[in-house]
């Protein structure tokens, strides 16, 4: 009877086994990564910063190490992928002390709260060319706009001076006389990845809309140009935003090359900048009463309600309102976009000022208006706020409460119309030549979104958003993102990717790569 | 005895096989034959069914147990191709039980169990280390019971439970740069009743409740171990801590259950439970200070649970081959108390058919010895937990054996 039971147990266990499905239906070790209809023994990536592993505002080894392109050549080694170089730093500061680029941010402990700094050090990289260890598979520079890719000559130290190469193309071109896409195009890349034309309208947005020149010791601002319709990217300034169809027949001109021996690739289009929080960090009506709450009847009554009421007289008193003793107050701030009231403004206040002191008022408030929701504060704004205008009148001096913060200081409406309207021109361009081309396409621009809501994006138990800091994938320049950002990015190249070539390329994990790093 | 047993309960932790983190492992001849409630040779009947003790054949009974269990879990992406195992420590879930007829028809008894509980140990830096790196969950229950015999075929029995708990849960806190742990002890009480049978001497019928017992820490500990930069704005002390309170539901359980002697050595024995796992639809974690919650509160951290109740069904033999020697063997069938949406990593939980086999030794009279064992054969299942975005597979093994003893005088 015992052997019996026991081998009747044995049995059943067996046949259970057997039938019931305690197992992977595959196991993930077994598991044969395809790559599709794609070639990935040769991938090049092109771009600008966010294809480097900029971060932290600086180029250094960690951040390239993490760059979203190294993330998809270390899923394409398993289905045939080659080596992927990159053009790494010297060091983990990134500054390059001969042309004056800083050191990486770093968050320390300043004044009992955490705050970006400037690492300390000397950055050890050099402009000394380092392509005889090359090629570079990632050729991402950064700083470069759409049309910058095909310039001859981007990489030759001489032209530094002039504004016509760039310091990091300079360290790793083949030639002073390489361009950038003419590089990549040597390779023979059988597959590249293109991720173009944000700083086409970055740079502008960054600058608040303005360019700078300095000389003597002083820098001046000066109105940036919406450039669509100018189609001559040789007469733009460097922060001018660049015609649409500039960007458009750059992109299309490089996929060209890339594609003339059957490479296929991807390409991603452009973020909005207001998802960035560079632009959303700082909120238009930082001026709590913790702040400025005692100082608000006076001025009220010395600045805000003359000004007011002045301005009302001719038409244009929606531009300033009292100051809220009880809610955040906006910034002042100038916006070039509204009719300049100075000359109005002094006669009107000559009689009660008195000349000199009517000149000045309205030299100051001649275009000054109180900041709306639809104005974006740049994160460098949020130092400039508060302190003191030098050469200011003492009654009106303090930034962004009593004298006007300058243009270059924030990105108005108007002007986030401008680059928002050229982002969805750019967008749509990259789109049409993907499709086009027939190459992947990702959509960047709504994965920045979906991460810039309130629930953000839920991974593996991880809440990331686009808050700066604690939100975790953007890095401390507010611009560029951390490991776990550009690891979201990767994976959107590789779903991409994969959905377009019926490859089988693995996700990475996002929560693998670093953060933000706390002191 | 009694520092024996003390210190086997400060050494033991449990894993998580049956549903949820109930341990269904609380008497040694049970599990044998599926861990089947209708039995009232010994003391050990206490813990199933309080009525139960009237039927034990014995003025005196005491029953004490041991198991030892040892259980893996492995998780798999299917996006990444990452793959974790657990390393979960042996558990050893104990019990003791005395049974005493103080009248004829009335018998006291006390009953020492370890009901729920779970240590799951992944690798730190595995996918779901948000969720969990390690959770060790203990509960003990302490239960004073009466039971009386209203005829000589019916006995009605009740229990006052006293439950005692502790947890300590280590996971990772990605987006401030470390991790935390969470430590708590926690006290609970309820009650269990029961009705036995035994209309015949070949039929016994025990249909027993054992109420919800919500556990609340009233004053948990979590440590940070992060940046001490962070400590002011998370509103930590200087060590990096803070306090939280909690309440954990120890889920209610119906039972009915059946044993009939087909044969004087021959026995067939059935159970059905019903666990009220529905009650642990969410974890709620109140923080003091530290703004790491989810609701409009920021110190509160609200996880959805979502458990559903579960049925078990059980069925368990026993054929005596001389006075001496029992063999016993059983089956049963556990239900996971949620579906792969809401899969939860720290307890993982499987829909499990699980075999069990045993011998008992009457050695003296009245002195019993059992053995037990059981093998798991847990279905793997899809995760895809929407709520944290956590999405794989993930199966188990789990393995168990059992030595208990029993003592019937007078």
């Amino acid at each position: 009877m015992k052997k019996i039971l026991i081998s009747s147990l044995a049995l059943s266990a067996l046949l259970f086994t057997v039938s019931c499905k305690t197992d992977f239906e595959q196991d993930v070790s077994s598991v044969v990564v395809s790559k599709g209809s794609a070639d990935f023994s040769k991938y090049v990536s092109i771009g600008n910063s966010l294809t480097s592993g900029y971060r932290d505002g600086a180029l250094y080894i960690d951040g390239q190490n993490e760059s979203f392109p190294s993330m998809i050549a270390g899923e394409m080694r398993l289905a045939g992928g080659g080596d992927f170089k990159q053009p790494l730093m010297a060091d983990n500061l990134g500054g390059i002390p001969s042309v004056g680029f800083g050191n990486k941010l770093v968050l320390a402990v300043v004044n009992n709260s955490l705050a970006p700094i400037p690492a300390s050090g000397v950055g050890t990289t050099t402009l000394a060319n380092i392509f005889a260890a090359g090629p570079y598979q990632n050729m991402g520079v950064p700083g470069a706009k759409s049309f910058h890719l095909g310039v001859a000559g981007y990489g030759n130290a001489a032209g530094l001076s002039t504004g016509q190469a760039n310091p990091y193309f300079v360290r790793f071109a083949s030639s002073p006389s390489a361009s950038v896409i003419g590089d990549a195009v040597a390779q023979k890349p059988t597959f590249f990845s293109l991720w173009i034309g944000n700083n086409d309208v970055l740079s502008y947005s960054t600058n608040g809309g303005t360019n700078s020149s300095t000389s003597g010791g002083v820098t001046t601002f000066t109105e940036a140009v919406d450039q669509t319709g100018n189609i001559n990217p040789a007469t733009y300034k460097s922060n001018d935003i660049s015609d649409p169809n500039v960007v458009a027949a750059s992109i299309n001109g490089y996929v060209n090359a890339l594609t003339a021996n059957g490479a296929k690739g991807v390409l991603a289009n452009i973020p909005n900048v207001t998802s960035i929080p560079f632009f959303t960090r700082v909120p238009f009506n930082p001026l709590t009463q913790k702040l400025i709450g005692a100082n608000v009847a006076a001025l009220n009554s010395g600045l805000y309600g003359p000004l007011k009421q002045a301005l009302t007289a001719f038409g244009a008193g929606a531009r300033i309102n009292l100051l809220s003793t009880t809610t955040d107050n906006p910034l002042l701030i100038v916006d070039i976009s509204l009719q300049n009231l100075s000359a109005q403004l002094t006669a009107a206040l000559t009689p009660s000022l008195g000349a000199p002191t009517a000149a000045a008022f309205g030299q100051i408030y001649g275009q000054a208006r109180q900041a709306t929701a639809e104005d974006l504060v740049l994160l460098t704004t949020s130092s400039v706020i508060g302190t003191t205008v030098p050469g200011a009148p003492a009654s009106i001096n303090v930034n962004g409460i009593s004298y006007p913060l300058a243009n270059q200081y924030i990105l108005t409406k108007t002007e986030v119309a401008k680059v928002l309207t050229a982002t969805a021109a750019y967008n749509a361009a990259i789109k049409s030549i993907a499709t086009a081309k027939g190459l992947a396409y990702v959509d960047t621009n709504a994965k920045l979104i979906e991460l810039s809501t309130n629930s953000g994006i839920q991974y593996n138990g991880v809440k990331f958003t686009a808050t700066f800091v604690t939100g975790g994938t953007f890095s401390l320049d507010g611009v560029h993102l951390t490991g776990r950002g550009y690891g979201l990015i990767a994976n959107e190249f590789l779903k991409q990717i994969n959905a377009k070539y019926g490859s089988t390329l693995p996700m990475v994990n996002i929560n693998k790569y670093s953060g933000v790093k706390f002191p | 005895m009694k520092k024996i047993l003390i210190s086997t309960v400060l050494l033991s932790s449990f894993m998580a096989y049956a549903g949820g983190f109930r341990v269904s492992l609380q008497g040694v001849k049970q599990l044998a034959m599926a861990h089947t409630s209708a039995h009232v040779e010994d003391a050990s009947v206490a813990f199933f069914n309080p009525a139960g003790m009237s039927f034990i054949p014995a003025k005196l009974s005491i029953a004490v147990g041991g198991f030892g269990a040892k259980s893996s879990v492995t998780f798999q992406s299917l996006a990444t191709l990452e793959s974790s195992k657990t390393n979960n420590p042996i558990g050893t879930p104990v019990y003791a039980a005395v049974a005493y007829k103080v009248l004829p028809n009335v018998s006291l008894g006390f009953s020492f169990s370890t009901p729920f509980g779970s240590t799951i140990e992944w690798p730190y830096d595995w996918a779901g280390r948000e969720i969990v790196q390690r959770l060790e969950l203990k509960a003990y229950y302490f239960q004073p019971m009466v039971s009386v015999k209203l005829a000589p075929w019916v006995s009605f029995g009740g229990s006052y439970i006293y439950a005692k708990g502790t947890v300590d849960w280590d996971k990772a806190a990605t987006q401030i740069g470390g991790t935390l742990n969470l430590n708590a002890k926690a006290s609970g009480s309820g009650f269990g009743f029961g009705f036995y049978f035994q209309p015949d001497s070949k039929l016994d019928v025990s249909v027993a409740y054992r109420s919800p017992v919500d556990v609340k820490a009233k004053n948990g500990l979590v440590s940070f171990n992060i940046s001490q930069a962070l400590y002011t704005s998370l509103g930590l002390s200087s060590t990096g801590t803070d306090s939280f309170t909690a309440t954990l539901p120890l889920v209610d359980e119906f039972t009915i259950g059946a044993t009939y002697k087909f044969t004087p050595k021959f026995l067939v024995s059935a159970d059905f439970n019903y666990s009220g796992w529905e009650r642990y639809n969410k974890l709620t974690l109140d923080f003091a200070h530290a703004p790491i919650g989810n609701q409009t509160d920021p110190t509160i951290l609200v996880s959805p649970k979502n458990f559903h109740n579960t049925k078990t069904y059980r069925i368990g033999t026993q054929y005596q081959i001389s006075d001496m020697i029992a063999l016993r063997a059983g089956y049963y069938y556990d239900e996971s108390p949620y579906t792969d949406r809401n899969f939860q990593a720290e307890t993982p939980s499987f829909d499990s058919n699980v075999f069990t086999a045993g011998l008992g030794f009457k050695l003296y009279k009245s002195f019993g010895l059992d053995l037990a064992g059981g093998i798991a054969f847990p279905k793997s299942r899809n995760v895809d937990n929407t709520y944290n975005n956590f999405i794989g597979q993930a199966k188990a093994k789990a393995y168990y054996f059992g030595l208990g003893l029993s003592y019937n005088a007078f």
